[in-house]
C-alpha cells in the first residue's frame, strides 16, 4: 500500500513543474539534489540511460528502416518521420550513436527509425 | 496534413486491447477506426467511444467481432503522439457495443463505448467497516485492491484531519467502492479520478484537491487574427452557483447547538480571479449535528468550495493548430477574452475527438472569480 501524502504535498509541490518539457529527452530523467559542503542545494538531472537495444525489432517490426542519403541531417530525418525537428533524439536513441552527426555522415547507412507513436524507455512517474 | 490516414500523420494513434494485459492491435483493427471519442472530467469517470468500419467481408465482422475481440470487459489502452511525443489518453473497459448494420455499403459501423478502469470498482457493491481508520486511509485500504490493473493510488491526507473514535463512531460501507470513495472525496471538499499513463498500462488513482497552483499550460488564444489556438469560447457567469452552507453541530454533553463559521476556502481552492463572486445563497447542511464537529467543517468547507466555481468557459480547439493537447484537471491561460475573462482557468474537461485528418478538443474550464490577477499568462 503506498504512503498517504500530506496535504501540503499536494499543493508545495509544483506540478508538471518538471525542469524539461514532455518532448525532451530528460524528461523522464529523475532530478537529484545534491547537498555541498557548505550546506547549499545544487538540483541535477540523474543519468540517462538508453532504452534496451532491438526491443522495437522485436516487437511487430515496429521500427521502420531509412537508407540514409547525400545530405540528410538528423533534424530532417525527425521532421519528416515524428512531424518535429527537435525530436531527432530518438533516433540517436534507437541507433546508439555518441554523436549524432555519424548517423547520416555515411550515406547507404541503414539506420532505425523508432515507432512514431511509441513510448520512450519506461521511467518513473511524471509530474 | 489532412489527408493522411491515421498512423502516418503527424498524429499517431496507439491502439491496444486485452484481456488484463493488452497488446497492440492487428492492422485491420487500426484501419477500420473510423473515430475515437474520449472524455475526461475531473471528479468524474471518464468515457469513450469508438466507431469502426464494418464493412461486410473485413476481418471485423468475419473474425475478430465474432471471437470476443470487442466483448464487454475487454481492456482499451489508446495513445496519441504529437509531434514524436506520446501520452496515453485512453485506459478503460469496454462495456456496450453496438452494431449499425446499414443498406448503403460502406456505412455499416461498430461502436464501442467504455469507461476509465473505475468501472471496475463500481462493479459489485460491498458491505465493510473500517474502525478507527482516517477518510484517506480508508481510501487507500480501497484502492490497494486494485494493484493488478496497474492502478497506483495517489492518496492525500484529507485537509482537515478527522481522528477516528472507535467508541464513539465506526465507519460503515454499504455501496460500491467507487461510490464510497467518491463520496468520502466529495465531503472533503477533494475530487477522486483516474489518470492514465505515463506509460500504456499504467494508471494513477488520485484521491486528492483540485491542484490550482503551479505552471500552466500552453495559453489559449482567441479573437487573435492568425494567432487564434481556439476555435470559439464562450464564457458564462452563474451568480446563483455560488452558496455559502451553515452548519451547526451539537455538543452531546450538553446538548447545545452551535453554528460553525465560514470556512476560509482559500486553501483548498487558490483564487485564480481577482473579484470574487458573492455568495447569493445561502442553505443549511442537513444532518451536520449528528456528526464530530471536524466532520462537519470538513463537509462545510467542502461545500463552500465546490460551489465556488462561478465563471464557466466552454470552447473547442484543433490539436494540430493549437501544438500541443489539452490535459484536463490542470490550469491554463485565456488571452484574447476581454479584461474580465482573461487570465487563468481550471480545465474541467476536455473531450479528444479523433479521426483520420482532424483532432479536435472540447474543454470546459472554470475559476471563481473575474478578472485576471496577473497581468501575463504563460503563452
Amino acid at each position: 500500500m503506498a504512503e498517504i501524502e500530506p496535504y501540503e504535498s499536494a499543493m508545495d509541490a509544483i506540478p508538471g513543474a518538471h525542469p524539461y518539457p514532455r518532448s525532451s529527452r530528460y524528461h523522464d530523467a529523475e532530478i537529484g539534489v545534491h547537498r555541498t559542503a557548505d550546506g547549499t542545494e545544487v538540483r541535477y538531472a540523474k543519468r540517462r540511460l538508453l532504452p534496451p537495444l532491438g526491443e522495437e525489432q522485436t516487437e511487430d517490426g515496429e521500427s521502420a528502416t531509412h537508407t540514409v542519403n547525400a545530405g540528410e541531417r538528423p533534424d530532417l530525418l525527425a521532421q519528416h518521420y515524428f512531424g518535429d525537428p527537435a525530436q531527432w533524439w530518438q533516433i540517436a536513441d534507437a541507433n546508439p550513436v555518441l554523436d549524432p552527426h555519424e548517423l547520416t555522415e555515411e550515406a547507404g547507412r541503414d539506420i532505425r527509425i523508432p515507432h512514431a507513436g511509441g513510448f520512450p524507455a519506461s521511467g518513473g512517474r511524471h509530474v | 496534413m489532412s489527408e493522411q490516414p491515421v498512423g502516418r500523420g503527424p498524429i499517431h494513434i496507439t491502439l491496444q486491447t486485452g484481456p488484463r494485459l493488452t497488446r497492440p492491435v492487428p492492422p485491420e483493427v487500426v484501419e477500420a477506426l473510423l473515430s475515437a471519442q474520449i472524455t475526461a472530467t475531473a471528479g468524474e469517470r471518464s468515457g469513450f467511444q469508438l466507431a469502426f468500419d464494418l464493412t461486410k467481408t473485413g476481418a471485423l465482422s468475419r473474425r475478430l467481432l465474432p471471437e470476443g475481440f470487442f466483448d464487454p470487459k475487454t481492456r482499451v489502452i489508446l495513445s496519441v503522439s504529437v509531434k514524436g511525443t506520446a501520452e496515453v489518453l485512453l485506459d478503460g473497459l469496454i462495456v456496450r457495443q453496438e452494431v449499425g448494420a446499414s443498406n448503403q455499403p460502406g456505412h455499416s459501423t461498430l461502436t464501442v463505448t467504455g469507461e476509465d478502469l473505475s468501472v471496475l470498482m463500481d462493479l459489485e457493491e460491498r458491505t465493510d467497516r473500517f474502525p478507527n481508520l482516517r477518510p484517506s486511509q480508508r481510501v487507500a485500504r480501497i484502492l490497494a485492491k486494485y494493484a493488478d490493473y496497474g492502478i497506483e493510488p495517489r492518496v492525500f491526507q484529507e485537509k482537515i484531519e478527522q481522528p477516528p473514535r472507535e467508541q464513539l463512531r465506526v465507519e460503515y460501507q454499504t455501496a460500491t467502492d467507487l461510490a464510497y470513495v467518491t463520496d468520502l472525496a466529495r465531503a472533503n471538499g477533494y475530487i477522486f479520478f483516474l489518470e492514465p499513463g505515463p506509460r500504456p498500462g499504467r494508471s494513477t488513482a488520485v484521491w486528492g484537491p483540485e491542484i490550482r497552483i503551479g505552471q500552466r499550460q500552453h495559453a489559449l488564444n482567441v479573437n487573435m487574427d492568425a494567432n487564434s489556438t481556439v476555435d470559439q469560447l464562450t464564457f458564462a457567469y452563474d451568480g446563483t452557483a455560488r452558496e455559502e452552507p451553515q452548519a451547526r453541530v451539537q455538543n452531546p454533553a450538553t446538548r447545545d447547538t452551535l453554528l460553525l463559521p465560514q470556512p476560509d476556502i482559500g486553501p483548498l481552492r487558490p483564487p485564480l480571479g481577482r473579484r470574487a463572486t458573492p455568495a447569493l445563497r445561502r442553505r443549511t447542511l442537513s444532518g451536520t449535528a449528528k456528526k464530530e464537529s471536524e466532520q462537519a467543517q470538513a463537509e462545510l468547507l467542502a461545500r463552500a468550495a465546490l460551489s465556488a466555481d462561478a465563471i464557466s468557459g466552454s470552447g473547442s480547439l484543433d490539436v494540430n493548430r493549437h501544438g500541443y493537447i489539452l490535459r484536463p484537471r490542470e490550469l491554463v491561460g485565456v488571452r484574447g477574452a476581454g479584461v474580465t475573462y482573461d487570465g487563468d482557468y481550471y480545465v474541467k474537461s476536455v473531450t479528444h475527438n479523433i479521426r483520420p485528418g482532424s483532432y479536435q478538443q472540447n474543454f470546459t474550464l472554470s475559476r471563481e472569480g473575474l478578472i485576471a490577477r496577473s497581468g501575463t499568462v504563460r503563452p
